[in-house]
C-alpha cells in the first residue's frame, strides 16, 4: 500500500500512471481485507463487494476524465495542466 | 439526477456508524460532482476536473486505509471508536486533504477557478459538509495538537495568499480555506460551535455566489461595474462581504466571537490572539472587494441594466440574518 501512494505522489508525466497508482492502492487495500477474515475465521464479504464495486465506479471515472482531458488538451503530460494559474 | 445522487453520497455519509458506509457515501460524492465540473468543454473546467478527482480519490483510499489498520488493531468497524494513533493521523490527514485545509489546500483555488459559479458553490458549501460530519463524530480521538497546528496555518495561508488575486473564484477560494481554519480550531473543544460555523458560514458564501452569478462577475474589473446592473444587490453584497470578514455589528461576527471566548476558556489565549491578528490579512481583501464593488465609480458611468435574472429575491433576506 505504501508503495503505491508513493508513486501515486511522486508522479512525474503521464497522468496514466497516477491513475495506475490509485487503483493499485485500493487492490492492496483489497486484498488485505479479504486475507484478514481468513485469518480471524469471521467473514465480511459484504464488505468487499461493496468495497470492489465502488472502486471499479472510481476507475472508469478517472478514465473518462483521462479521455475527456487528452480531448482538450494535447497530450497525457503533467506539464500540460497549468491553465489555471494565479 | 446528479443533484439526486449528490445529496443520496451526502446522506450516507451522514447516517454512517460504519467506515464502509461513509467511504461509500464520500464516493458517491465525489462521482456525482466530476460530472458537474466538467460540464462546459473548456479545458480549464476539465483540468480543475482531473485535479479534483486525483485529490478526493486519494484521500478515500486513504480513508479507507486508516479504518482498516484501526479494524486491525482493535476488531471493530465503527465509526465513534478510533484505538489506534496512526490511523488517527491518517484518518486526520485526508479529511484535510477532503476539505481543503493547509498543508493540503493546494488542490482548491484552481478547482474552484475551473468550475461555474453554482459548481464552485456545491462544491465550497456542500461537499464540505460529510467530511466535517466525519471529523465531528471522531473529534475526540484526533490529536488536539495536530488539528491546531492545521487550522492557524489555513487561517494564515487563507488570508495570505488571497492578498494578490483578481479572479473572484480565487478569492473566495481563499476565504473558505481560512474558514475552515476557524472551524477545525474550535472542534476538539466545542463540536457545536464548528456546526454553528459551518452553518453560518455556508449562508453567507451561497448569497455571495448567487449574487456574483448574477451580475456574472468572474475579475475584480467586473466587480466595478456591476453597480449599473442591479444597485439594491450591489448594497447588499458589500453588506455580506463585511459580515463575511467577521466585522461586529453583522452576523459573520458571532461564531469569531464564540470560538475566541471557548479559547480563552480553555487557557490557549495565545492561539486566540494568533488568529484574531491572521484574520486581518483576510479583512484587507474582503475590504478591497466591497471597495471595488460599491464605493468606487468607474469611469464613464453607464446605466445600462444589461442583465434581469431571476435570482436575486434570495440575496436580500440573507444578509440581514
Amino acid at each position: 500500500f505504501s508503495w503505491s501512494s508513493l508513486g501515486l505522489a511522486f508522479h512525474r508525466t503521464h497522468l496514466i500512471s497516477s491513475l495506475l497508482c490509485l487503483e493499485s492502492i485500493i487492490l492492496s487495500i483489497y486484498i488485505a481485507l479479504s486475507i484478514w477474515p481468513i485469518k480471524n475465521q469471521t467473514s465480511a464479504t459484504l464488505m468487499q463487494i461493496l468495497i470492489l464495486a465502488f472502486s471499479a465506479c472510481e476507475a472508469s471515472a478517472g478514465l473518462a476524465i483521462l479521455i475527456a482531458s487528452t480531448q482538450t488538451h494535447v497530450s497525457d503530460h503533467l506539464r500540460n495542466l497549468n491553465l489555471l494559474q494565479c | 439526477i446528479l443533484m439526486l445522487s449528490l445529496a443520496l453520497g451526502t446522506m450516507i455519509t451522514i447516517t454512517s456508524n460504519h467506515w464502509v458506509t461513509a467511504w461509500a457515501g464520500l464516493e458517491i460524492n465525489t462521482l456525482a460532482i466530476i460530472p458537474l465540473i466538467s460540464k462546459s468543454h473548456h479545458p480549464r473546467a476539465i483540468e480543475a476536473a482531473t485535479k479534483y478527482f486525483l485529490t478526493q480519490a486519494t484521500a478515500s483510499a486513504l480513508m479507507l486505509f486508516s479504518s482498516m489498520t484501526n479494524a486491525w488493531s482493535s476488531g471493530q468497524w465503527d465509526i465513534t471508536q478510533l484505538t489506534n494513533p496512526p490511523s488517527c493521523l491518517l484518518l486526520t490527514a485526508a479529511i484535510a486533504i477532503k476539505l481543503g485545509l493547509t498543508p493540503f489546500h493546494f488542490w482548491f483555488p484552481e478547482v474552484l477557478q475551473g468550475s461555474s459559479l453554482t459548481t464552485a458553490l456545491l462544491l465550497s458549501t456542500a461537499m464540505k459538509f460529510p467530511p466535517t460530519t466525519i471529523l465531528l463524530l471522531t473529534s475526540h480521538s484526533l490529536n488536539p495538537t495536530l488539528l491546531s497546528t492545521m487550522a492557524i496555518m489555513s487561517i494564515a495561508l487563507g488570508g495570505w495568499m488571497g492578498l494578490n488575486q483578481t479572479q473572484t473564484r480565487k478569492i473566495l477560494a481563499f476565504s473558505s480555506i481560512s474558514h475552515l481554519g476557524w472551524m477545525t480550531i474550535i472542534i476538539t473543544y466545542n463540536p457545536k460551535l464548528t456546526l454553528l460555523t459551518f452553518y453560518l458560514y455556508s449562508l453567507m458564501t451561497t448569497s455571495i455566489f448567487l449574487s456574483m452569478n448574477s451580475t456574472n462577475t468572474l475579475k475584480l474589473s467586473t466587480l466595478m461595474t456591476s453597480w449599473t446592473k442591479a444597485p439594491m444587490l450591489n448594497t447588499t453584497l458589500m453588506l455580506t462581504l463585511l459580515s463575511l470578514a467577521g466585522l461586529p455589528p453583522l452576523t459573520g461576527f458571532l461564531p469569531k466571537w464564540l470560538i475566541i471566548q471557548e479559547l480563552t476558556k480553555q487557557e490557549m489565549t495565545t492561539t486566540a490572539t494568533i488568529i484574531s491578528m491572521l484574520s486581518l490579512l483576510g479583512l484587507f481583501f474582503y475590504l478591497r472587494l466591497t471597495y471595488c464593488s460599491t464605493i468606487t465609480l468607474p469611469p464613464n458611468s453607464s446605466n445600462k441594466m444589461k442583465q434581469w435574472s431571476i435570482k436575486k429575491p434570495v440575496n436580500t433576506l440573507t444578509p440581514t440574518l
